[in-house]
């Protein structure tokens, strides 16, 4: 009965399930939140065994989909809105990086949730349904509802859960997003209306038809509404505050999954809709993609306080991503589809270290640690590891995505291209200065002799659940740094093709 | 005279309400203390009773396709959503009556048959076809409403409040008496239909002008938007919780919808364009207005006045864009309307709520008293911000489309912004609920007060939750079984 339902259902089970699962969840008194938390941990981890055995074991088709469910839904006002979800090269590890972070982040963050942690959980496992339907989203209007659906939780999550300023930072985050989604929602419409259909294959013909100018200004939309997801400089403000902010899962779910829709947008949606528009502000896009790379850098530098200091680390590495996509290339698509699996894994694991280390100090500051690799070397092994994972230390995952996006800025054939590829390279150099220089202050040395600091609250290394958590993504870590190859053949085929399209109309002109 | 069959089922979910409003100050005069309680939940029940009959007929109207008419009173399509929409609404509003009556310790039979004329009126406001009609429809719906929202009489807002709407009601009322005596003037006829055909064939003059726009004025009070908005957030404030609600959902869906068909007919025809460039302005400033207002109230009942303000605005676009698409964005737009602001007023009196108590810091902290019901208020919430899945979005969606495929791009702009402003004050409800602590006074106010159940009102307020959910995601079937029957059936003129 069930089986040859999830056979052809599998993408509305991914989707629905944790939702439902997670409302089901909220119907539980207070008092019981330890088994709420093990049935919403024990519910993620059932997503994730199912999605990611059926997920990998289908084959992709000459178009790279794996897995397709489609079906009218409705038309209102005469625009047909199809119920078409479906798992691809360009989403698939995606879909996985998701549905593999939300039961490691419950996990993570098992007791850093002071109050409520029931409710909280069951509003990551909503978060998660959001996420995982936009990803596989092919209709313009369905991904448009998960795009927004997605808020709300995380409007929660931080909210209520967050840090002293967590109102200011969660109505920071929504309005900042939707002003971008709104807007986007208008030149949505107005290419569907066009089109006659929210098919981005369709709307791509229908856009061909209209002047250069409409598309710029189309697309423009289209593009701020990816670009504050992403966030890109100068749209980033909003994330900071979130981050540091949000409780730990918050992090790292915002981190993990939640920034890569925006880039995703670009690669899936605004891309292959505008090329020409796509190509003509590729300039732009990179200008701001390098500005974010640097920028990011240098306020990492100067934070005091470690979460934000991974936070601002976040806007640089998400440069890196947009700069790969702005190529226009295949080698840099692929490095910033790369880039995105990697920093899902390095700033998750960041800010799941960063959670643990606060849950035992409860201070952020850096000058309040030194010396904690004394008190906790598992931890400081663990941190070192991922450290360097996000500097892009060679067999790491970092290097791979950075030099394959750097190469491809550099060949891109765009005249901007070496020069913005040089600028980038600044950032891997600057990176490496502000995590070393934190690393430094807050693990080695004497230990901080201060009776009150940070590092004299330090009383135990991590547990084996916290090793547990962390152990899958070393693992990963390594694997990535040493055969990204897994990770980039099933996108291959269909990035390749995406660029060759959206390189056509340039012979043409 | 004889009435057939076709007739008396024309105007009985018109007499059955009507009945029983006659009725209800009757069976509550009985003042005796040892059956009162007895004699309350009886006058309740008869007018739940007498709204599902209303309710009933209708709806086999709607089902059998049947569009009977009484003279001047035509039951068809438009007119038969209009009463399903007001009896359903005033159904909402007796349940949650009921339980802040008594928190008010107010409970008399006069308040439910005055809600049960008013919804008589809202009914014959749609169904006429005739101006006469039309203004008696205005005058039934208006004068119970005046004396409703002084109902709790023992409040000094109460009072100021209904004479406020009684006097600016008043001014509404013979703007559009006269400017139907204007039209009658210049084309000899009442008839709407008749009018419409009328004025097509002749010149536009001053004098129709001027009529149309006194008779437009009338309609514009009622749907309360700018510049006729300003009795708005007083008299919602005075008025008890759920009659706010009704007022601002089935006053202005009735007269939206009467609207539709005055329009729909060709009646404001004198330089037509005019006529339409003026409703897009007032279109925007009660945008414009009503949302920058909103975001200034500290009083959830202002904060909610203002925001059906706003909410005007964007039916008003659907009218500018003046499409069968539009139009049926217009009723569905309603329909998730009627459900999300019932709710919204609805939490007010689950949280045993009364008098002026109705500020934000009021409900600080209120809602893990009684989650369900607070995120069944907070998703009614959500709905009106537009936010999806939730079924506000699709009424905007559906509006702004026609909107935008009419070359209205920049209207749509604006109306998108005002909802992102929106979004601000319509979460400072939920984040007051759940995300701030209550205040040291009102923790001790209600150490002190008695325990309170609502769970009428409890229930209303689910299904609001609910259906608010289950429109947003079965947008389609609701579409095209209702919003698009109605314009198609009522509107042959536009195919």
């Amino acid at each position: 009965m069930i089986t040859p339902w999830m056979n052809t259902h599998l993408l509305t089970f991914l989707v629905f399930a944790p939702f439902l699962w997670g409302a089901l969840l909220l119907l539980f008194p207070e008092r019981q939140a330890p088994l709420v938390k093990l049935l919403a941990v024990l519910g993620a981890a059932g997503v994730l065994a199912v999605g990611a055995a059926q997920l990998l074991r289908g084959q992709p088709d000459a178009l790279g989909t794996i897995v397709l469910e489609r079906f009218h839904w409705f038309s209102a006002v005469g625009i047909p809105v199809e119920y078409h979800l479906a798992a691809d090269g360009l989403n698939l590890w995606l879909v996985i990086l998701t549905v593999f972070l939300v039961p490691l982040t419950m996990l993570g963050t098992w007791n850093s949730l002071p109050s409520r942690p029931g409710t909280a959980f069951a509003l990551l496992l909503m978060l998660e349904s959001g996420m995982l339907g936009a990803l596989v989203a092919q209709d313009l209007l369905l991904f448009y509802l998960f795009w927004e659906a997605m808020l709300l939780p995380m409007y929660f999550l931080i909210g209520v859960w967050g840090g002293a300023e967590r109102r200011y930072a969660a109505t920071k985050f929504l309005l900042f997003t939707l002003s971008g989604s709104l807007l986007w929602l208008v030149a949505l419409l107005y290419t569907a209306g066009k089109a006659g259909s929210f098919a981005p294959g369709v709307m791509a013909q229908a856009v061909q038809a209209l002047p250069g100018k409409v598309q710029g200004t189309l697309f423009i939309a289209f593009a701020l509404a990816f670009a504050i997801k992403v966030p890109l400089f100068p749209l980033h403000t909003w994330l900071p505050d979130a981050h540091t902010e949000a409780p730990t899962a918050g992090s790292v779910i915002l981190a993990g999954v939640l920034l890569k829709l925006g880039s995703y947008g670009f690669l899936r949606f605004a891309i292959p809709i505008f090329p020409d528009a796509a190509r003509h502000f590729s300039l732009l896009l990179a200008v701001l993609s390098v500005a974010a790379i640097i920028y990011g850098a240098l306020v990492a530098m100067m934070q005091t306080d470690i979460k934000k200091l991974v936070a601002y680390s976040s806007v640089s590495h998400m440069g890196f991503v947009m700069l790969g996509i702005a190529s226009m290339t295949v080698i840099g698509t692929q490095g910033a589809m790369l880039q995105m699996l990697n920093h899902g894994i390095s700033t998750g694991a960041l800010f799941i270290l960063v959670g643990m280390l606060y849950d035992r100090a409860h201070t952020r500051r850096i000058a309040d640690f030194g010396g904690v690799a004394l008190r906790m070397p598992v931890f400081t092994a663990f941190f070192m590891i991922v450290t360097l994972s996000s500097i892009g230390l060679p067999l790491t995952n970092g290097f791979a995505g950075e030099f394959l996006i750097l190469n491809g800025t550099y060949l891109s054939g765009f005249h901007w291209g070496k020069a913005a590829a040089c600028a980038a390279t600044l950032g891997v150099l600057f990176s490496a200065a502000y995590m070393l220089w934190m690393v430094k202050r807050v693990f080695w040395g004497p230990a901080n002799p201060d009776p009150e600091s940070g590092t004299a609250h330090l009383h135990a290394d991590l547990d084996l659940r916290e090793i547990a958590v962390l152990l899958p993504l070393v693992v990963l870590i390594f694997w990535m740094g040493i055969h990204p190859q897994t990770f980039l053949t099933q996108s291959e085929g269909q990035v390749s093709r995406a660029i060759l399209q959206a390189h056509a109309g340039e012979v043409k002109r | 005279m004889t009435i057939t069959a076709g007739e008396l089922s024309a105007i009985l979910p018109l007499l059955i309400p009507a009945l029983g409003a006659c009725l209800l100050p009757l069976a509550a005069l009985d003042k005796d203390q040892a059956t009162v309680k007895w004699v309350r939940g009886a006058t309740f029940f008869m007018a739940l009773f007498c709204l599902a009959g209303g309710f009933f007929y209708i709806t086999r109207l709607w089902a059998t396709g049947a569009q009977p008419s009484y003279g001047a009173i035509r039951m068809d399509r438009l007119a038969q959503f209009a009463g399903i929409f007001v009896l359903v609404a005033a159904g909402l509003a007796v349940l949650q009556l009921w339980d802040h009556l008594h928190q008010e310790g107010w409970v008399k039979g006069e308040t439910l048959s005055l809600l049960l004329f008013s919804a008589v009126g809202m009914i014959l406001f749609v169904a006429a076809s005739n101006l006469i009609l039309l203004f008696l429809g205005l005058e039934l719906l208006s004068l119970p409403l005046y004396a409703l929202t002084a109902t709790v009489r023992t409040r000094a807002k109460a009072f100021e409040g209904g004479m406020k709407y009684f006097i600016t009601g008043a001014v509404a009322a013979s703007s559009f008496l006269m400017g139907s005596v204007l039209l009658y003037g210049v084309t000899g006829t009442l008839e709407i239909g008749a009018l419409g055909q009328a004025l097509a064939a002749r010149n536009p003059d001053p004098i129709a002008l001027a009529g149309a726009a006194l008779l437009l004025m009338g309609f514009l009070f009622k749907i309360s938007s700018v510049p006729f908005h300003q009795w708005t957030p007083d008299v919602y404030e005075a008025a008890p919780h759920p009659i706010s609600g009704f007022m601002s959902v089935a006053t202005k869906g009735a007269a939206v919808m009467a609207l539709l068909r005055v329009l729909g007919a060709g009646v404001p025809a004198p330089g037509s364009a005019r006529i339409q460039a003026a409703l897009a302005l007032v279109a925007v400033l009660t945008l414009v207005v009503g949302n920058l207002a909103a975001l200034a109230q500290d009083n959830i009942k202002r904060m909610l006045a203002y925001s059906s303000i706003s909410h005007a605005g964007y039916i008003l676009l659907g009218l500018v864009a003046a499409t069968p698409a539009a139009y049926a964005g217009v009723i569905f737009y309603l329909l998730s309307y009627l459900v999300m602001n019932m709710g919204a007023f609805g939490i007010l009196t689950c949280l045993g709520l009364v008098g002026d108590r109705t500020t934000f810091d009021d409900v600080k902290g209120q809602g893990w008293k009684r989650p369900d019901l607070a995120i069944a208020a907070s998703l009614c919430l959500f709905g009106l911000a537009g936010i999806p899945p939730m079924a506000g979005f699709y009424g905007k969606y559906m509006i702004f489309k026609e909107l935008i495929l009419q070359g209205h791009v920049s209207m749509a702009v604006t109306g998108i912004l005002a909802s992102l402003v929106s979004v601000y004050y319509y979460f400072r409800l939920p984040v007051a609920l759940f995300l701030e602590k209550p205040t040291a006074k009102a923790e001790r106010e209600a150490s002190e007060r008695p325990a309170f159940r609502a769970s009428l009102a409890g229930a209303a307020l689910l299904v609001c939750g609910v259906l608010v959910v289950v429109i947003g995601l079965f947008p389609g079937t609701l579409y095209l079984s209702i919003a698009s029957r109605v314009v198609a059936d009522a509107f042959p003129f536009l195919r």
